[in-house]
């Protein structure tokens, strides 16, 4: 049982709960949106871990079922980024024209996610996304940042850049296979140890 | 009459009955107060600046876990801006800690002392927090205590701190720190079993002194550097649980990031200083 011994000339109950004050350093957490699949799960969760271990703020990863709503999600804030795929942004987001060109196809995408969204393509991680998939567009994967999440970190990008070029076909697919158990984390943190990341 | 018996009463009922409560949700101290026994929090205990919160030996606080805006951090907390005084035994230790049946790091925020104009800490033990103390802008003493089971052990920025004699073990970085001009004094601890002994975040110039700490078994790095530490930092006299010293493999430095600082234990001791003794009661 608690006393308080002494008098007591101001004593303010607070019933109604705040709302949490935005208190810095444990206030600086970020969100990172995954659509579903096992690919996304890893790459999420290694720019998590990469974040996290290198800055010590706190990232979470949130689950959505589709770009779309991913998207959707970082357009309203809801999430600091996601990994996109240059060919969903290209025909899916901007219901744009398919290019053929991986490269024209990268700065297409990334000029208007700029210009038009405010949102900004990082370095794609180096794996042809498409013949990962298996599907036919044309396609990279790479981080999709809010603008303002950048200002308000501005190492961010040069950290997250550290990933680029960073994962080549026979790394991704090996990195499925070992996350398809669910260890996601795990296999993420395996990765950016085995090369020096972290 | 009546209302002179009426206001006798709420005189009496304010100043001279001891309140006596266990459980408090969002709660602002802008008095002094003292505090015994145990009391579980399930918010935001806030001292102001003109308030004054005294914790006597033996005082259990209990935090909840409350997550209020689901990060998977929780949220209640311990807030000072004003003044602070923890002073335990070692017989009867201050304890803050999880009301969790299966207690985690990060259940509870911090105690977390921002500009606080006293802060005083010996015999306490912060566990399973996000932080078990973070100071920030303020002087802050801390000693004879033990921080463990939290996300960071004691963190601080801009801040002047002298923590000595403590234990910090088994959390994810014992030492988190954000110079920024801040100076310090960390002597004569132990900090193991943590993933990271010490995180240097950013900003840090030297201007913290480690020395004769027993800085040992922090898996993988004993040191590490955040993103934006460019500035060489040397922590001097410590024990590293090698005689050779503060080995390459243990730190993450310029030597793995060409853009960081670079990490030196010079003159490292060649046994340990033992220097949680007190606490341990050995």
């Amino acid at each position: 049982m608690m006393k308080v011994l002494r008098p007591v000339p101001v004593l303010l109950l607070l019933i109604l709960c705040v709302a949490n004050m935005a208190f810095s350093c444990v206030g600086k957490s970020l969100e990172i949106g995954t659509t579903g699949s096992v690919q996304q799960e890893v790459l999420a969760n290694i720019i998590a871990e990469l974040i996290g271990e290198r800055t010590g703020t706190t990232v979470k990863v949130v689950p959505f079922n589709s770009s779309d709503e991913a998207h959707a999600a970082l357009l309203k804030a809801d999430i600091d980024m996601y990994v996109e795929y240059t060919g969903v942004g290209q025909t899916v987001i901007l219901q744009a024209q398919p290019l053929a060109d991986a490269d024209e196809l990268y700065k297409a995408v990334k000029d208007r996610y700029n210009q038009e969204l405010n949102l900004i393509w990082l370095k794609p991680f180096g794996f042809d996304a498409a013949q990962s998939l298996g599907v036919t567009l044309p396609a990279e994967a790479a981080p999709v940042v809010r603008k303002d999440t950048l200002k308000k970190f501005p190492a961010l990008a040069r950290l997250i850049n550290k990933l680029g070029g960073k994962i080549d076909q026979q790394t991704i697919a090996l990195l499925e296979k070992e996350a398809s158990g669910g260890q996601s984390k795990q296999v993420a943190h395996g990765f950016l140890k085995n090369n020096r990341l972290i | 009459m009546i209302a002179l018996l009426s206001i006798l009463s709420l005189l009496l009922f304010t100043s001279c009955i001891p309140l006596q409560i266990s459980e408090v949700s969002d709660l602002v101290i802008s008095d002094q107060q003292v505090w015994q026994g145990e009391v579980r929090i399930k918010g935001v205990v806030r001292v102001t600046r003109e308030g004054s919160l005294t914790l006597l030996p033996g005082t259990k606080l209990v935090f909840s876990r409350i997550d209020r805006d689901a990060d998977g951090i929780g949220d209640a907390e311990l807030f000072v801006e004003g003044e602070f005084v923890a002073r335990g035994t070692a017989d009867r230790p201050i304890l803050l800690t999880s009301a969790a049946t299966n207690p985690q790091p990060g259940d509870w925020k911090f105690l977390y002392l921002d500009y606080a104009r006293k802060a005083e800490i010996e015999y306490l033990i912060s566990e399973y927090a996000y932080s078990g103390v973070q100071v920030h802008f303020c002087r802050a003493q801390i000693s004879f205590s033990e921080f463990r089971y939290n996300i960071d052990g004691v963190r601080f920025s801009t801040a002047n701190i002298s923590l000595k004699e403590s234990y910090l073990h088994h959390n994810r970085h014992g030492i988190r720190y954000e110079e920024r001009g801040g100076r310090g004094l960390v002597q004569r601890n132990r900090i193991s079993d943590n993933r990271i002994g010490i995180f240097a975040v950013t900003r840090g110039e030297g201007r913290t002194l480690f020395e004769l700490n027993d800085i040992i078994d922090n898996e993988p790095y004993q040191v590490k550097m955040g993103l934006q530490q460019t500035t060489a930092l040397d922590f001097p006299r410590n024990w590293w649980g090698d005689d050779k010293g503060l080995s390459a493999e243990t730190v993450f430095d310029q030597r793995r990031d060409r853009s960081l600082g670079r990490v030196t234990g010079t003159d490292p001791l060649d046994r340990p200083i033992n220097a949680t003794r007190q606490i341990e009661g050995d």
